[in-house]
């Protein structure tokens, strides 16, 4: 079922509905871009079972915009990030139920993967609404907290 | 580079809609009040510049394969997500 697989990146499934072994997709709206591609704000975040738990978000418009995402308490339980108030505010979260985030990854050329646990993509699980979010306590974590991975592809 | 002299407690207004105020001076550290229209990111310039080459270097191509993940663990309670009431 595509569904556990979008459920473990932590999106609640306002999803397209599709084939078990078809990615499912989901929009996803970044009114501030990501830091560095503010210009793009709409994306489509994709879980293929052969890729879980990694997801994509794809820019909407702009095919050679896409990134590696994770949910990072898979790989780091414990994570704590303090997200300020503004961005609070800013996205409608009630409580921490409602927030579901998404970490970048980066493969890095040597084979190795990298996660950034300073900036998360912040998303209100119920609009789809995010932002990527620069945490209080950004000096407590790595912009490249190294990931356990296989050699070569999936 | 335009280059104002200010007194804690005077401010600078950008484009009319951005305020930055000078709010302290404790040694040489300047705390600095910035109001900003909400569609406005504000940053410290160099946490910016991490993130922004962070996120440069991360882009995928989309034909690109990925590496299976090891080690990942589904979690046992809600994760605490600190500024969010639980």
């Amino acid at each position: 079922m595509a569904y556990p697989v979008l459920t473990r990146l932590g999106m609640k499934c306002n999803c397209i509905e599709t084939e078990p072994a078809v990615a499912a997709a989901s929009n996803v709206r970044l009114p501030m871009g990501l830091l560095g591609f503010e210009k793009l704000k709409d994306y489509l975040l994709i879980a293929s079972p052969d890729e879980e738990p990694f997801g994509r978000l794809k820019a909407e418009g702009d095919a050679s915009i896409a990134f590696v995402v994770l949910n990072p308490f898979l790989i780091v339980p414990d994570y704590q990030p303090d997200i300020p108030q503004a961005d609070v505010e800013f996205l409608g979260l009630k409580d921490a139920d409602e927030a579901m985030l998404l970490n970048i990854v980066t493969v890095h050329k040597t084979g190795q993967a990298t996660m950034n646990l300073k900036g998360p993509i912040v998303i209100n699980r119920n609009t789809g609404v995010g932002k990527q979010v620069v945490i209080a306590n950004g000096a407590e974590y790595s912009v490249q907290h190294p990931l356990l991975v296989s050699e070569g592809a999936a | 580079m335009l280059i104002l002299s200010r007194k804690i407690s005077e401010s600078i207004v950008i484009d009319g809609r951005i305020h930055v105020k000078i709010v302290r001076v404790e040694g040489d550290v300047v705390k600095i009040g910035i109001e900003a229209p909400s569609d406005v990111p504000v940053h410290r310039q160099e946490v910016y510049e991490e993130i922004q080459r962070n996120n440069q270097q991360a882009l995928v191509r989309p034909t690109s394969p990925l590496p299976k993940l090891l080690g990942a663990k589904q979690p046992a309670s809600a994760p605490i997500l600190k500024g969010i009431k639980p």
